[in-house]
């Protein structure tokens, strides 16, 4: 018995990949007949599908790794943020005139959170007073634009300075107090948050779902609602929902953004260095709260574009937030660090989604089974997810 | 003279809520009280998911709780006694309906009643509510909510409306009795959220009986989640596996969400959209003003379902009249004048009757208990505003025979019918300057007695 555990203590990585190699040619096995029988538009379609959808968990799960490589947490509010940008950016395109105080105060508070990250005494300087002004301006004259000729230029700023004041304000009131802290206090405080914010949003908006003709306009810019292909080679078309292909294509722009972001830029080193050790940060000179606060803005806007995405394929609604729950396995596939890895894993869990329905019809298997299966795969082979870092702890 | 006019005053005020007391109208005719509750309160206890899932149908729900009690109270409530609601949310949590069922059922006195709302809760407390002897009221439900695993034990529960699996046999025996408006060899394929609800209308009795109606039901069934992106993936196994009819057990975005997705996938010349109750609710309609349809008008447009209960639009029902003329009273918006809303009304009234009755046999509102009330439910027969009508005297706890098949259309731009096209729709100009279209209801048949298809029901196979 010994020699056996010393055996394999001592080729333990060997073993695993072994393992890893066995299950994968099993499952390759047992699936390939299984896809051998299946309609080749089916096979196709589902491609394209879990690609597209997969889009959506991506973007959803940026926002949360976003976070995590700021400070380390995992944010459990992001989809309540998600629904709460969809419903913002849907009260500034469905109201034709803003209330000027609405509209002078929204951007005055947004900007007085962004100019003073670093503490409430900052702002009283003339560059932070320049800014601030600035800020409302700009804010109130886009929040004033009349009529409908304007309501998504109106919607945009609307959405993008509430989301940086809500992501702001999670901050420095729930998450900052608790800086130097453990993180899982931070984590609870976020369960708590969502808490806060699914009261504000019903008692806000109510609980009625909101349908977001955000995608009505496609025709007009020339885009179908549906481009269809493949009627010649298949026996039935496939079909790419328009709106998808957008909230596709936003997400691999927001992924470009974000990569260049954290490689090449200070703020972005910053970022990583604050999620790696919050006191040493701060010890070597970085504005730990202003990075924290900075995150929590990004991360809410991406929050807020993913919510607006949503309703406009679905509806704004109180289910939205549980959408976040199947983001949650694209993040931990692709490693809590990694943004590349929040792109890969939204992916491929649209993909085993979608191929699951396929290939198990009327099991829910690829709702309810296959994407945490592969997760937990992937983690024991992998307990850093695809791409996470590995992190050694002397002990 | 002091005393005189203090005596003036006194008479007055006993007076003057009196003088102040609306009349009920004629129509609504409840038994005479044989006793005074003055002063009392008769509370319907409540719990539903007011801030989760289904929030979007529970919050119209208590609109209409909450105006159909005003309206009472202002009449004379239950024999003098005020109507008053007690909500407590779940927020779809059975964990919650746990909670909330341990407090009811731990008050001093208990309640004789309580208000359901969730299919899943009812299951879950069927056992418990008989045990406390607590009477529950549901809309529709479950076989195992109302009539426990084995599907033939009445509990504690009755449903003011058929069952999920007796609505979904009305539709089949009206395909099989309408076979020239469905395809050749009807396929139905089920598709629905997961859960109690979404799977309550999918069993052997139902399959059974739908095939001697000429409907085969695919063996497997597609469910979806709520916050579900795409189900475009569902809709193509079950269309590939022959379903020509889609049916669902899902309301707001679920019907619309397989409409959108019908429609997207170039299929609407290939499928009939078909459904339970709630998915000819109004927030189906309006929803679905983002999808439209190759006629241009929403895609859920002649989605068919089962309404066993009047609607809106039957103004010519006194009931309907009074629900219309109090909604706008109390400024609900569209949004909120749907299914849920109705039942809110109908549910006061229904309490209003039963503790009347009660109250009225045993003599005071203390010895009103669940097994009292239970015993006036088994005998009564009532219609609450004309809504629907309750007859559980022959033994059954769900009332079978109201049930109707209804298809949703939207109203056309003279209001006075249905649109043919999104041309000759009504639009109704939106603040985003989007529009919006007036969903109605069309009634396909009268109202007929629902197939019993719980196990061992009289339709069975």
């Amino acid at each position: 018995m010994a020699t056996l555990t010393s055996t394999f203590t001592q080729h333990r990585r060997t073993l695993t990949r072994a393992a890893a190699i066995i299950v994968a040619v099993l499952l390759i096995l047992w699936l390939v007949p299984i896809l051998g029988g299946q309609r080749s538009y089916r096979l196709v379609q589902s491609l394209v599908t879990g690609l597209l959808v997969g889009g959506i968990y991506a973007l959803i799960a940026l926002g949360i790794v976003i976070i995590n490589k700021a400070s380390g947490v995992f944010n459990f509010a992001h989809g309540w943020l998600m629904l709460l940008g969809g419903l913002l950016f849907f009260s500034f395109f469905s109201t034709a005139n803003v209330s000027p105080a609405a509209a002078v105060g929204l951007p005055l508070i947004a900007g007085a959170l962004v100019f003073s990250t670093n503490g409430w005494r900052s702002l009283v300087t003339r560059r932070s007073l320049i800014g601030v002004g600035g800020m409302t301006l700009v804010g109130a004259a886009l929040l004033l634009l009349p009529g409908n000729d304007w309501q998504f230029l109106r919607a945009i700023a609307g959405a993008v300075i509430g989301g940086v004041l809500v992501g702001m304000v999670v901050e420095r009131f729930a998450i900052r107090p608790l800086i130097g802290q453990p993180l899982f206090a931070m984590v609870l405080m976020t369960l708590a948050a969502s808490e806060l914010l699914h009261g504000v949003t019903q008692l806000t908006w109510g609980s009625v779902e909101i349908p977001l003709q955000v995608f009505t306009g496609l025709p007009n810019l020339g885009i179908p609602a549906q481009i269809r292909f493949g009627e010649d080679l298949f026996e039935r078309a496939v079909n790419i929902r328009a709106d998808l292909l957008v909230a596709f294509l936003l997400a691999l722009a927001a992924f470009a953004v974000f990569v260049a972001f954290f490689q090449f830029t200070s703020a972005g080193l910053s970022m990583r260095a604050t999620a790696e050790n919050q006191k040493l940060a701060q010890s070597v000179g970085l504005r730990v709260r202003t990075i924290l606060a900075v995150a929590w803005a990004i991360a809410t806007l991406l929050a807020t574009v993913a919510g607006v995405l949503q309703g406009g394929a679905s509806s704004l609604s109180l289910n939205m937030p549980f959408l976040a729950l199947r983001a949650f396995p694209a993040v931990l596939l692709g490693g809590l660090e990694s943004v590349g890895g929040a792109l890969v894993g939204g992916i491929v869990i649209g993909l085993v989604q979608e191929m699951s329905n396929l290939l198990f019809p009327g099991t829910e298997a690829g709702t309810e089974l296959a994407p945490y299966l592969v997760l937990m795969v992937v983690l024991v082979i992998r307990p850093d997810g695809l791409f996470g870092q590995k992190r050694i702890e002397r002990i | 003279m002091r005393k005189l006019i203090l005596l003036v005053v006194l008479l007055l005020v006993a007076v003057t809520p009196a003088l102040a007391q609306e009349e009920l109208p004629e129509f609504i005719q409840h038994s005479e009280c044989a006793v005074d509750l003055t002063g009392q309160t008769v509370t319907i206890y409540h719990f539903g998911d007011i801030s989760g899932s289904y929030a979007f149908i529970t919050q119209p729900l208590l609109a209409g709780v909450a105006d159909a009690m005003a309206y009472f109270n202002a009449r004379g409530g239950i024999c003098g006694a005020t109507v008053a609601a007690d909500n407590r949310d779940t927020g779809g949590d059975q964990a919650q309906t746990q909670a909330h069922y341990d407090y009811y059922s731990t008050l001093d006195p208990k309640p004789a009643s309580i208000l359901l709302y969730a299919s899943g809760d009812a299951e879950l407390l069927r056992e418990q509510l008989a045990e406390d002897e607590i009477l529950a009221m549901i809309s529709a439900g479950s076989v195992a909510g109302l009539y426990g695993e084995d599907g033939m034990s009445n509990g504690w529960i009755y449903a003011t409306n058929p069952l999920y699996a007796d609505q979904i046999g009305s539709f089949c025996r009206y395909v099989g009795a309408n076979a020239a408006q469905f395809p050749e060899n009807p396929t139905l394929g089920y598709i629905s959220w997961p859960g109690a609800f979404g799977e309550a209308a999918y069993t052997p009795e139902t399959i059974a009986y739908c095939a001697s109606q000429g409907v085969t039901i695919l063996e497997s069934p597609e469910y979806f989640l709520p916050s579900a992106t795409d189900i475009s993936g569902n809709v193509l196994n079950l269309v590939d596996a022959g379903a020509n009819i889609l049916y669902t057990n899902s309301l707001a975005s679920g019907p619309f969400m397989i409409a959108k997705t019908v429609v997207d996938l170039g299929l609407e010349e290939d499928v009939v959209l078909a459904g339970v109750n709630w998915a000819l609710d109004t927030s189906v309609g309006l929803l679905s003003r983002t999808a439209l349809g190759s006629d241009g008008l929403p895609a859920v447009n002649g989605i068919i379902g089962s309404l066993p209960f009047r609607w809106w639009t039957e103004r010519a029902e006194p009931g309907i009249a009074l629900i219309n003329e109090q909604a706008a009273a109390n400024a609900r918006s569209l949004s909120t004048q749907n299914i849920a809303y109705l039942l809110g009304w109908g549910a006061v009234d229904t309490y209003i009757e039963l503790y009347i009755q009660t109250v009225s046999r045993v003599g005071s509102l203390e010895a009103a208990t669940g097994a009292e009330l239970r015993a006036t439910l088994d005998a009564m027969q009532y219609a609450p505003l004309g809504l629907y009508n309750i007859d559980y005297s022959g033994g059954e706890i769900r009332a079978l025979p109201d049930n109707r098949i209804a298809t949703m259309m939207f109203l056309n731009a003279t209001g006075d019918g249905p649109a043919t096209s999104g041309d000759d729709a009504m639009k109704v100009d939106l603040p985003d300057g989007t529009v919006a279209y007036i969903p109605i209801l069309v009634p396909l048949t009268g109202f007929e007695a629902a197939p019993d298809l719980r196990p061992g029901g009289a339709d069975v196979p």
